[in-house]
């Protein structure tokens, strides 16, 4: 048995944390208080954090690694502070029931996962780090596509768009070699954190103007 | 000296400075200012790129090609336009105690950083910042959308915010499998994201991948274009939102989306050129354009909202324009083009119209408004009747010649299937705008319902403005203009 | 037929006497944790002797299946204990079947388990048997998929095969399959000994009780071996957690003694330390209503599947 080396365990290391992503959002859809639910989101981006910085360790690109801080930054420490302060704002601490129940969410979660896997197949390859969670990135976008469908309360749809925007970025890393462009990927964050600094306001708006964040109530306007 | 800079730093600035200024008139004023001065740029652009081929700047982070231009041009328009009639309008809402000045404040800081968000988008060469401004221009008009803080329209911009951002994250993945591509080619480096760059790659790019990136970026720009069927967001967002946003919506926001997307099928169909899929972007955009023109006048025919209608008659425009683009003859690729410029001068004064009906009726509900709107406000309708005259494609209106020279290209590229279907969804909608708006028009007031309030004839100045250019241009294109467009279809057509 | 004589003896013995330990053990930790004395460690020995000596009341209305099923749940853990390697890497029993003889004798016993519960047509024992037999139509596809899961990597259902090639590859234990499918083992784990989130064993309310339902008209020495049996099964359960998915130290075909020494002491330490954690559990976690049970389960189930696609996934 030989010791493992750096590389290896990185392999090892890379599809664990992209998988336990996966877990993360599955245990999102199951849960329904919402500061649970932002605890989780935190996880998760956590989760993309780390993934960013092994790659940028093993590959030693320094623009890898300023993306897992801005990923820190943004999406571990401040999205979330953000959200929970709007949960205490608004006062509303649990979602309502979603439209499946939780066993069923969490078998079409595994078909979805599937889905991902069975579309991402011809281009996923070993060649590089990380590259195999491409199936996972893809099933975190249609799971968190699922969520914002199954859940009504509008943060927690929120939240939804934020786990497809963490899908995304795992896609970036899992395609690209070192990442994209450091300008790029400070647009993109800059515009996260912009849109959820909107959606807040809007979802505050929501609430003073209806008594309420339930988006089954905003079907005012059809044709 | 530099062009595409200030293009991009005036309206920034005024959007900056409107935060400091205490009054409305002062703000509405630098509104008209910064749109104007881009105008003038834009003008100066138009010779430039004629001149010189392709502008850039910052080593190539910006860049504008023909197409740019040509879109820096119509937005400078719309906006300009939308800043002369917010003024008064806006002024007409305070009087009315329906909004605030924080409220007023806030669309004229927000109206210039949406126009700087599409300047960016149409200016950027690289792909990922083009995505990253085209997510501003929604994230900005989102609050523009929500002003007026009723329930609606909170329930529209959650709407039009959900299904935009969706759809822009499927863009970014698109947008990511592009770039990746371009990584693939080139292993050891960290390839350019540029546009152009890519161009000169795109022969050594992964088709399964670029293909699968464009249905990807297809979905997601489609949405913030409203393709039907993505397009449930626009006339919920259209008609909630105050008239002026409604204007830039229509007028040159649907289009920014879709000159986003034109860029990837730019590169797909170049990249696929000769394949045995050559055409797959193409074959795209039609089927989805010729969907929703087909879907749009079942809509307009049931509608009892005045603005809900008018954004059904841009789902049809987008389609046609899409449609033009999709056949891929240099001269409906002109055409579509055409459209566009058109339909920027057009779609604006019909909502424009639709904002002092609002705020003489407080409803744009067609029962409570009509029939009988010519005997209260008459210097409106008779603009709007141009202007719906000008949307429905009658001549001597441009929209009239953009049709006929998309569909008489179709007829020349032996597409007669879809020129047919294109003339029976113009046909269709045709008779439903006409039908619908002759009768809340046209006609007799019923009795005692007549609002005292009856002298208005604002907006009239943005709105002769944008019809008197429309007129202009429809008898009178002027040669560098007509030689811009002829570049732009080239490049779409892809033979630079 | 290579049947080692000293091996199956061994493992029997080890079998029946470690496994009433193990359960005193949990149950003291537990006490302890609570600020309890608790019943001493061996206390369940004296429990089963006592049981053994009694004499029984059985039920008029209960017939031949009531007397038979006691006896069918201790063999087939037994011989299910026998197939899983415990300190040297060809289990006794191996030639008779892997993993597929191992799942399908538990499903056995619970199966007689449940028709015991029914037998005598009481109230209690019914319910039992349908709340017991709920739960593991959830869990038992799930201790299926994620053994298959580990299976697949080693390219044998052979459960010693199968803890000798993951203990060739051992930096391969952060393979997420392996942490998915060790994670839904641990819930599978939970629900079939019965432990606190699913089920409480030191409880005899109605309203929650599902094992000790089955076992209320139980007595003397059917009830010791309904125990006893319940203690085996515990026990090859989390043999086939320690071992399959950690197997540190086992020993391989042909052992020496010193050998042997090293992989006992290895497997009570792992078995101790897995005990450890499910005491935290259950300390820690409260009673799940009964209807919340098949949300944890099916959690399991597709931890367990998204195990076995990810076996397919980084490829």
């Amino acid at each position: 048995m030989h010791p493992p080396t750096t590389l290896e365990i990185s392999s090892q290391v890379i599809p664990l944390m992209a998988t336990l992503m996966l877990v993360v959002q599955l245990l999102l859809i199951a849960q329904r208080m919402l500061l649970t639910n932002i605890r989780l989101f935190a996880i998760q981006s956590l989760l993309l954090s780390g993934i960013a910085a092994v790659v940028a360790f093993n590959y030693n690109a320094s623009h890898v690694y300023v993306v897992a801080v801005l990923t820190f930054i943004g999406k571990v420490v401040f999205l979330p502070w953000l959200l929970n302060r709007l949960v205490h704002r608004i006062q509303i601490h649990q979602d309502v029931e979603p439209l499946l129940n939780a066993p069923s969410s969490m078998l079409i979660c595994a078909a979805l996962t599937l889905l991902g896997y069975s579309v991402t197949r011809p281009f996923t390859s070993l060649e590089k780090l990380g590259n195999n969670t491409l199936a996972i990135a893809l099933a975190l976008l249609l799971t968190g596509f699922f969520l914002m469908i199954n859940r009504r309360k509008a943060l927690t749809q929120v939240l939804a768009l934020l786990t497809v925007e963490n899908g995304v970025m795992l896609a970036a890393v899992a395609l690209t070699t070192y990442g994209m462009p450091l300008v790029v990927e400070l647009g993109i964050f800059f515009d996260v954190m912009v849109a959820v600094m909107v959606l807040g306001i809007l979802v505050y708006r929501i609430r003073e103007n209806f008594d309420s964040m339930d988006t089954g109530k905003l079907d005012q306007l059809k044709g | 000296m530099l062009l595409l800079t200030p293009i991009l730093l005036v309206p920034l600035s005024v959007a900056l400075l409107c935060l400091l200024v205490p009054s409305r008139r002062v703000m509405a004023a630098l509104g008209v200012l910064a749109f104007a001065t881009t105008l003038g740029l834009g003008i100066a652009l138009l010779h430039e790129v004629l001149a010189r081929g392709v502008v850039r700047e910052w080593s190539e982070f910006l860049s504008a090609d023909a197409l740019s231009a040509w879109m820096v041009l119509l937005i400078s328009v719309v906006s300009l336009a939308t800043s002369l009639y917010a003024g008064r309008y806006f002024e007409r809402d305070m009087a009315a105690g329906v909004i605030t000045m924080g409220r007023v404040r806030e669309f004229f800081v927000l109206t210039p950083l949406f126009g700087t968000g599409m300047f960016l988008v149409v200016l950027a060469n690289n792909l990922g910042v083009m995505w990253a401004a085209v997510e501003g221009t929604a994230l900005s008009s989102v609050l523009l959308v929500a002003l007026y803080n009723r329930r609606n329209s909170l329930e529209a911009a959650w709407k039009y915010v959900i299904l935009g951002s969706l759809g822009l994250a499927l863009a970014l993945l698109g947008t990511v499998f592009v770039y990746a591509a371009a990584c693939k080619s080139h292993p050891d480096s960290l390839p350019s994201f540029n546009w152009s760059y890519l161009m000169s790659v795109a022969r050594q790019l992964d088709p399964l991948q670029l293909k699968l990136a464009f249905v990807f970026v297809f979905v997601g720009y489609g949405t913030k274009a409203g393709f039907a069927p993505m397009h449930t967001w626009l006339p919920d967002a259209h008609s909630e939102a105050p008239s002026p946003t409604s204007a830039m919506l229509s007028g040159v926001s649907l289009k920014i989306a879709l000159y986003a997307l034109l860029r990837f099928h730019i590169l797909t169909t170049a990249c696929l050129d000769g394949g045995p899929d050559a055409g797959f972007s193409g074959h795209l955009l039609l089927g989805f354009g010729l969907f929703s023109m087909l879907l749009a006048p079942s809509f307009i025919l049931v509608q009892r909202n005045l603005k809900r209608m008018l954004a059904y008659s841009s789902l049809e425009h987008m389609g046609l324009i899409c449609t033009g683009i999709a056949l891929n003859s240099p001269l409906t690729i002109f055409g579509a083009l055409l459209h566009m410029g058109y339909h920027a001068l057009t779609k604006p004064v019909l909502f424009f119209a639709a904002g002092n009906i609002h705020q003489t009726f407080h409803s744009l509900e067609f029962r409570v408004i009509g029939p009988g709107v010519g005997k209260v406000l008459p210097v409106t309708v008779v603009l709007m009747g141009l202007a719906a005259l000008s949307a429905v494609g009658l001549p001597p209106f441009g929209l009239f010649f953009s049709e006929l020279t998309i569909i008489s290209g179709g007829l020349a590229a032996h597409q007669i299937t879809v020129s047919v279907v294109i003339l029976v969804a113009l046909l269709a909608s045709f008779c439903g705008i006409l039908q619908q708006l002759t009768r809340i028009l046209l006609g007799a007031r019923k009795p005692g319902d007549h609002p005292t309030d009856a002298r208005r004839s604002d907006g009239v100045p943005a709105m002769t403005l944008l019809l008197g250019s429309l007129l202009l241009f429809s008898v009178w294109l002027p040669a560098p203009l007509l030689e811009l467009m002829h570049q732009a279809a080239a490049i779409i057509g892809g033979k630079p | 037929m290579n049947l080692d004589p000293l091996n199956f003896l061994g493992q029997t013995l080890a079998l029946l006497l470690l496994a009433p330990l193990l359960s005193g053990c949990i149950k003291n930790w537990k006490a302890k944790l609570q600020n309890r004395r608790g019943p001493r460690p061996w206390q369940v020995y004296f429990d089963i002797a006592k049981f053994l000596r009694k004499d029984m009341v059985i039920s008029e209305h209960a017939s031949w299946v009531f007397s038979f099923a006691p006896y069918v749940v201790f063999l087939t853990a037994l011989l299910a204990g026998l197939m899983v390697p415990m300190i040297n890497a060809p289990a006794p029993l191996r030639l008779f079947g892997g993993v597929l003889a191992v799942v399908g004798l538990l499903a056995l016993g619970r199966f007689f388990l449940a028709l015991g519960g029914l037998d005598p047509a009481s109230a209690f024992g019914g319910m039992g048997s349908s709340r017991e037999m709920t739960i593991s139509a959830i869990a038992e596809p799930a201790m299926m998929l994620a053994i298959f899961t580990v299976a697949i990597t080693a390219g044998s259902t052979d459960l010693s095969q199968i803890a000798q090639s993951t203990q060739s590859a051992t930096w391969k234990l952060l393979n997420p399959a392996h942490v998915l499918a060790f994670a839904a083992m641990f819930v599978v784990l939970l629900a079939e000994t019965g432990r606190i989130p699913v089920d409480n064993p030191a409880t005899h309310l109605e309203l929650t009780m599902i094992h000790e339902a089955m076992l209320l008209e139980y007595s003397g020495r059917y009830l010791a071996f309904m125990e006893w049996g319940a203690s085996i099964k515990q026990l090859v359960l989390m043999t086939l957690l320690v071992n399959v998915f950690f197997p540190v130290g086992l020993a391989g075909p042909q052992a020496s003694v010193a050998a042997l020494g090293i992989s006992l002491a290895a497997y009570l330490a792992k078995l101790l330390a897995l005990s450890a954690v499910v005491v935290v559990v259950e300390t820690t976690n409260a009673k799940m209503r009964l209807f919340r049970v098949p949300d944890l389960l099916s959690t399991a189930f597709v931890l367990a599947a998204l195990a076995l696609l990810s076996t397919f996934l980084f490829q």
